[in-house]
């Protein structure tokens, strides 16, 4: 049975819908990011789900308990906030046992699981502190720990990390899949940051003005994206209009402004369909001029491990293509470019 | 080199001039003066007789009658701040927090009582609060006997209340708006109900801002003069209308003097107390 079921969830403030129809099942043990640009409605999302805001519509289960009229006290949940909203006038042990205070739980017993919970996040040895004499970092532990202590149902993060500098940032990106792996807790976690929903999440949900458009794991996302959007916000990517002209089993071949492409893609394009042909810059390989498609190089840039390639086709379009730097063609030269078919894709 | 550095210092004291200038000269000054005369010998005569002595302060302090009065001086005060932090504290969380476009207007009725001047209040006060007035008036109606307000301790801590409250209610509203809305929705998502979200979480961090009030109300109700000399009519006596009777009246400066300063000083021994004992709980929040 999934630990958390949100079914057709709306969320309107005045008259501005911040999400809409939304669904979607976690299974237990599962970490699920909700992934998308700001305002696409993905704290919305979580704070419906945490009880901090009551949706305008739509049922949100936690196994077979519904929730959705159940205020946040009420719902068996660990939230972690984006500036961690730490009690400034408790110490960092009486932030971590506020939880289970409230579960009427204290002496022994709760100052056992304190002490777990604290070398759990490696914090060993900062009881006593008060949080405005730790470090981002430490702060973001003890919010971390504070969630955890309490044993939830359902873990929520709300850009836990946004606040941290890049290198404790990929730290700690490792640091919180790991530990929800070792616990099993099911997670649900927002996030603008591409890279951090790839790494972390079990699946992702990819979320533009307050509609989910894709939910897949992160390969299927990158490499499958269901709409231009999502192609378009989780990595980079080429995009070639065209039309399908035949399909041969899994394959499609699409004709486009700069000849024909053969492609994979969803059922449910029919000959005659038009749609977009989708390559990441590294499906992408450069070639002598008579080779595939015909086209000038632009740019080059030097990138260590691979070079970041533009080029202008035929009929104007820039390409970019990442090349791996054996290549000896120069900006100004004429090229080839090839399409790695099992790589190409095709979405409306 | 060495003009450089003692330049710097010398252009921060400059302009620190005016204000230190109005301090001295409007501050520290009259209080001096007023120390001075508190230790002249008093006169039938003149405004103080020759040479000093310390016999103002002995009966100041050896009366029972002044001891009394200095006693209700800080027992009206201290009630003046109970009830207007009562009165206070849900105005100011209602404030802080509230969305309503209302919110400016609200804001304004808090600071009303500071729009007029204290003496038009007082007579407002006086037409409301008279054996016939609108509020006996109600109780009346209500089957309440008149009760007297007028001339009465209660009339004088209503007056005192209602002055005073915005100096109660706008640091706390500072010091509950200072508090992170998130602070309060972690403690709900922990299982913390609203109740005890107000009892852990605002209402200890807004202690600041209840200390600030206390110490601004109380001050400024021990040392209030044109209330209780209009509201209280002469029957109600405090430190503030005696000594004003001491100086206007009798022509005894000296005396009045030293009943000034003694006021000061329990004020400010007593505040000094207070904040001891509100030391601990604010340096958790610092």
């Amino acid at each position: 049975m999934s630990r958390l079921t949100v079914r057709e969830l709306t969320k309107v403030y005045a008259t501005n819908p911040a999400v809409q129809d939304f669904n979607l099942d976690v299974v237990e043990g599962e970490f699920v990011s909700l992934l998308g640009p700001s305002g696409c409605g993905k704290t919305t999302t979580l704070r419906c789900i945490a009880g901090l805001e009551i949706p305008t519509n739509g049922r949100i289960r936690f196994g077979d308990r519904d929730v959705t009229r159940l205020p946040p006290e009420k719902r068996d949940i660990g939230m972690v906030f984006q500036s961690y909203a730490l009690f400034p006038h408790m110490r960092v042990a009486e932030n971590i046992s506020f939880g289970l205070e409230m579960r009427g739980l204290s002496g022994r017993e709760a100052r056992s699981k304190v002490d777990a919970v604290i070398d759990m996040v490696q914090l060993g040895g900062l009881h006593e502190r008060y949080p405005r004499q730790l470090s981002g970092g430490q702060q973001q532990r003890v919010a971390l720990a504070r969630a955890l202590v309490v044993e939830p149902a359902l873990l929520l993060l709300d850009e836990p990390l946004a606040n941290l500098d890049a290198k404790l940032r990929d730290e700690m990106r490792v640091f919180i899949r790991s530990l929800q792996q070792r616990i099993g807790i099911t997670t649900l976690y927002v996030t603008h940051d591409q890279v951090e929903a790839m790494i972390m999440s079990d699946r992702i949900v990819v979320m533009f003005a307050g509609r989910i458009h894709q939910v897949g794991a992160p390969r299927e996302i990158y490499h499958q994206p269901a709409t231009r959007d999502v192609a378009g916000f989780i990595g980079q990517s080429n995009l070639f209009a065209g039309k399908v002209v035949a399909r041969e089993d899994a394959c499609m071949v699409v004709e486009t402004a700069v000849g024909l492409i053969r492609c994979k893609g969803p059922l449910g394009f029919a000959v005659g369909a038009t749609g977009h042909v989708m390559v990441r810059p590294e499906a992408l390989r450069l070639a002598r001029p008579n080779g595939g498609f015909a086209g000038r190089m632009t740019e080059q840039h030097f990138l260590g491990n691979l070079v970041d390639c533009r080029v202008t086709l035929a009929d104007g379009t820039a390409i970019s293509v990442q090349a791996t730097g054996e290549e000896i063609s120069r900006p100004g030269d004429e090229v080839g470019l090839l399409v790695d078919e099992s790589r190409a894709w095709l979405l409306p | 080199m060495r003009r450089k550095c003692s330049g710097v210092p010398l252009r921060r004291w400059l302009f620190a001039a005016p204000a230190l200038v109005l301090v001295t000269v409007f501050i520290a000054a009259p209080y001096l003066n007023i120390v001075v005369m508190s230790l002249r010998s008093p006169s039938n005569v003149q405004t103080f007789g020759p040479g000093f002595t310390l016999q103002n302060y002995v009966r100041v302090l050896s009366d029972r009658l002044y001891l009394g009065l200095l006693g209700d001086t800080l027992i009206y005060a201290a009630v003046t701040v109970a009830f207007s932090l009562l009165l206070a504290y849900p105005v100011a969380l209602h404030l802080a927090r509230t969305q309503s476009r209302w919110r400016g207007l609200l804001y304004a009725a808090v600071l009303s009582p500071l729009l007029t001047g204290v003496v038009i209040r007082c007579f407002g006060w006086i037409v409301l609060l008279a054996t016939q007035g609108i509020v006996n008036d109600g109780l009346r109606q209500l089957g309440f006997g008149p009760i007297q307000f007028l001339y009465q301790p209660v009339g004088v801590i209503i007056a005192l209340v209602h002055v005073f409250l915005p100096f109660m209610i706008l640091p706390i509203m500072n010091a509950v708006e200072a508090i992170d809305p998130r602070l309060e929705e972690a403690a709900r998502t922990l299982g913390a109900s609203r109740a005890t979200v107000f009892r852990r979480v605002i209402l200890p961090l807004s202690m600041p801002g209840v200390q600030s009030g206390i110490i601004l109300v109380f001050v400024l109700a021990a040392s209030a003069y044109v209330i209780p000399m209009l509201l209280g009519g002469g029957r109600v006596q405090t430190m503030a209308t005696v000594i004003v009777q001491q100086l206007l009246g009798g022509f005894l400066w000296p005396f009045g003097a030293a009943l000034a300063l003694v006021l000061s000083a329990a004020v400010a021994l007593l505040l000094v107390g207070f904040a001891l004992i509100t030391k601990r709980a604010m340096r958790r929040l610092a």
